[in-house]
């Protein structure tokens, strides 16, 4: 009998309308956990090299996580896989909310679709029963609006990933949502499931899901529930004052995750508004402003107390004591919004400056109903104002629209048009890469990319691990997967003899030296990522550190396993090679993946927070693939490494 | 190891009207039959058979219990985080998550919505990581508060 996972698997093939249950070997969740481990491992082989990412051949799964639903906290994230759409790549995007531990519900570890069907449909599972239904009635309906019918049909206790108007009208920049607009976002795979005319995946299971030893979880939750910091007393106005004190003092402390999660305590992500752009973590003006462009009295408006005047209620994902979401009134045509994350106010907002907060929650809401990344779209939208005030886009281009900096009307109108993939719009929907490609006359020199996917709003000139991250990442631009300072707080050397501790004070300089230890953070990085995203956990969680959130003690009193957290660390290695091998596998060059030179600080910025940064990525790159024993100079898994992880015959 | 259903049962259809998984079939009258594959051993029928046919994962006998007696959960909004564990973990679908902050608070709270579709498994309060939900069985004209 499987501990923690359920060791089974739903199989959907869309064009024959056959479902399958098939069991997992042990062994697979031992190499590979559960979640996206899992997912990698089997869509590695299920998807034929060169496949079209919008055609049958690809594979779309929806996977949960090893901890969900054990007794952990933290630990409810599911994640949607495949073949992206936008990069070509390995595709995966993370959501919350409690559709992880609803696929484990139905007693699967994840549900994968192939194939096309002929007309549009939905899956209904209930953990007795799984089977396809019309969905042509919902087609053209919004995320909301169609989750709330389908909750009606189905069962109110349903749990539903659906997409929207943007995934079915394939956009590559759109994504899966549930819960009112929660979305997985990145990589396009709102569009696969689009392709495959896959509107919603509807679940209603009862199944227990069983854990080793729940004596051992209760100890060990109880004890991290413990380490959950209160809401942090001090106001937006000073949480905005910090970033500027980080900015000006030549030194900077080990960040301890804790501060962080009091702060999303109390603001949820909003609490980097202000603070990032000082200190120089966002990106301004399609990555060529900084932070004296969007000031204090610019971004005044998204200042985290303001937010929080509209939060109605906190909204915590399953199994999250921190609840750094919430649910947020508005006037307009959208009474009530998820609260706009980070990502998307500075997407929405500094990226193309704009400052009006009310035209970033109705975005934010326009955007989730679609079902289009934020990220993506704020950042097209930055990229379009960028050409257009360049002259490479006219007036005409645009439809009538003045498409300069802060022009809110003009950006809203934008964005409205890409979701009704009308004009201009229809240009710029599928994502930045794609349209410079379509308006051609030189746009390509306003693009902010890595490998086709729009970075995310942490910049890399600020601390350079998430430049690397964005450029080494099977996954491209994702900001989800490492940087320094998430090393920092993830304080693995607690757990894991030998591993390098940063000093608790440090200058600020030394972030840039591209030294041998800094391509080993980002390894290390990569490695705890692939144990988090197996295991279905937040990543907001994990930054409790090490000492406090038993990531490792925790799998293994469910498991039962006996691993040592080097020996997870291992699994990881594992799966981010597999992965690696996955892009060379449907001839990805890892090498053109890197990060657009602008957002790497070639040539460095004149002024402003990040005045003079370059990030030497061509040697950090170098150094990240020997620490995974890949060729140092193409990227791709050597013959000897494939073979030390079992791969070759693959 | 499910619960099982003995030849002692009458076809009634009580168990298989409660089952929040679907688990049990059979025709009225006739013996009925736990899925085992689908069974959750909440243990509703057992407290609903009239028969005493159902045999718990001990195979013990289950005793039939007045629905007034049954045990609800009682939470403490002290020590509760809004975590959803328990709302989450409810077969029956009667626990949910208020859509408005607890008095002083900022967090939602979960609350008994259908008081009477309720089936006293405890799932809730078994799976609650900050043990704030205690199943008692209601006093005399109470409403739960949770």
């Amino acid at each position: 009998m499987p501990f923690g996972y359920m060791g089974k698997i739903l199989l959907v093939d869309l064009g024959s309308g056959e479902l399958e249950e098939r069991n997992v070997p042990d062994e697979v969740y031992e190499k590979y956990l559960s979640g996206m481990g899992l997912a990698a491992r089997l869509l590695y082989d299920m998807i034929p090299a060169g496949a079209d990412p919008l055609g049958p051949d690809n594979v779309l799964g929806f996977v949960s996580g090893l901890l969900t639903g054990t007794g952990s906290l933290f630990t409810g994230r599911w994640m949607a896989t495949g073949k992206s759409p936008l990069t070509g790549t390995w595709g995966d995007a993370n959501c919350g909310g409690f559709f992880s531990p609803a696929i484990k519900r139905c007693g699967y570890d994840g549900i994968f679709f192939r194939g096309i069907g002929k007309s549009p449909v939905y899956l209904y599972a209930n953990g007795i029963k799984a089977e396809l239904r019309d969905a042509s009635h919902l087609w053209g309906q919004d995320t909301v609006e169609a989750e709330r019918s389908l909750i009606a049909e189905a069962s109110p206790t349903a749990h539903v990933a659906l997409i929207g108007p943007a995934g079915e009208r394939l956009s590559l920049i759109s994504g899966i949502s549930t819960d009112r607009g929660r979305m997985a976002a990145r990589s396009g795979l709102g569009a696969v499931m689009g392709s495959k005319r896959l509107k919603a995946v509807v679940l209603d299971g009862k199944k227990r899901i069983r854990v080793h030893d729940p004596g051992a979880m209760r100890t060990l939750t109880k004890k991290c529930s413990g380490s959950v910091p209160p809401s942090i007393p001090i106001s937006g106005g000073m949480n905005a004052m910090m970033g500027i004190l980080l900015r000006v003092l030549p030194t900077a402390m080990a960040m301890d995750g804790r501060l962080v999660l009091s702060m999303y305590r109390k603001w949820g992500t909003t609490s980097l508004n202000q603070m990032s752009i000082e200190w120089g973590d966002s990106p301004i003006r399609n990555w060529a402003g900084n932070n004296e462009d969007f000031g204090l009295r610019r971004s005044a408006q998204v200042n985290p107390d303001e937010i929080r005047k509209r939060e109605k209620v906190k909204y915590h994902c399953y199994s999250c004591p921190l609840g750094c979401g919430g649910i947020c009134t508005m006037e307009g045509k959208y009474r009530e919004t998820h609260k706009p994350e980070y990502e998307s106010v500075l997407a929405l907002g500094g990226l193309c400056l704009n400052e009006d907060a009310r035209s970033i929650f109705y975005l934010n809401e326009l955007l989730n109903r679609a079902g289009m990344d934020t990220i993506s779209a704020g950042a097209t939208a930055a990229f379009a104002i960028e050409c257009y005030e360049n002259g490479v886009l006219t007036r005409e281009d645009t439809g009538g629209l003045e498409l300069t900096w802060g022009n809110t009307g003009a950006t809203v109108a934008l964005i409205e048009k890409m979701v009704a993939r009308e004009g201009i719009g229809d240009v710029l929907a599928d994502g930045s890469k794609i349209a410079a490609a379509r308006i051609g006359r030189g746009s390509e020199r306003h693009l902010v990319h890595a490998g086709g996917q729009e970075p995310a709003m942490h910049d890399g000139r600020s601390d350079p691990g998430y430049a690397v991250h964005y450029s080494v990442e099977p996954t491209p631009g994702r900001h989800t997967l490492g940087s320094w300072v998430y090393y920092e707080m993830w304080q693995l050397w607690k757990t894991v003899k030998g591993l390098p501790k940063p000093a608790l004070f440090y200058f600020k300089g030394s972030k840039y030296k591209a030294d041998a230890e800094k391509a080993r953070i980002a390894a290390l990085n990569s490695k705890f990522m692939n144990v988090v995203n197996g295991s279905g956990m937040c990543l907001f969680g994990s930054f409790l550190g090490a000492g406090r959130i038993p990531t490792f003690a925790w799998l293994n009193a469910a498991t039962g396993w006996n691993r040592t957290p080097a020996g997870y660390l291992e699994i990881g290695e594992r799966i981010q090679t597999l992965k690696q091998a996955f892009n060379v596998k449907h001839g990805i060059e890892p090498a053109a993946l890197r990060l657009s030179p602008r957002a790497l600080g070639l040539p460095p910025q004149p002024k402003g927070a990040n005045k003079g940064r370059t990030v030497d990525i061509e040697k950090l790159t170098r150094q990240y693939w020997m620490e995974f024993g890949w060729d140092p100079e193409t990227g791709k898994p050597t013959g000897e490494c494939m073979s030390k992880w079992g791969l070759e015959s693959r | 190891m499910p619960y099982r259903i003995t030849e002692n049962c009458n076809g009634c259809g009580a168990c298989k009207r409660i089952c929040p998984a679907g688990a049990i079939s059979g025709e009225r009258k006739a013996v009925h039959a736990v899925d085992a594959d689908a069974c959750i051993e909440c243990g509703a029928c057992g407290r609903v058979c009239p028969r005493s046919a159902v045999l718990d994962r001990n195979h013990d006998v289950c005793v039939m219990v007045k629905r007034s007696e049954w045990p609800r959960p009682d939470v403490s909004l002290k020590s509760c985080t809004a975590c959803g564990i328990c709302v989450e973990a409810c077969p029956a679908g009667c626990l949910v998550m208020a859509e408005t902050p607890r008095k002083g608070g900022v967090d939602a709270w979960p609350y008994l919505k259908d008081e009477k579709a309720c089936i006293g498994c405890g799932f809730c309060g078994g799976e609650c990581p900050a043990e704030a939900i205690v199943m008692r069985k209601p006093e005399k004209g109470e409403k739960t508060a949770a």
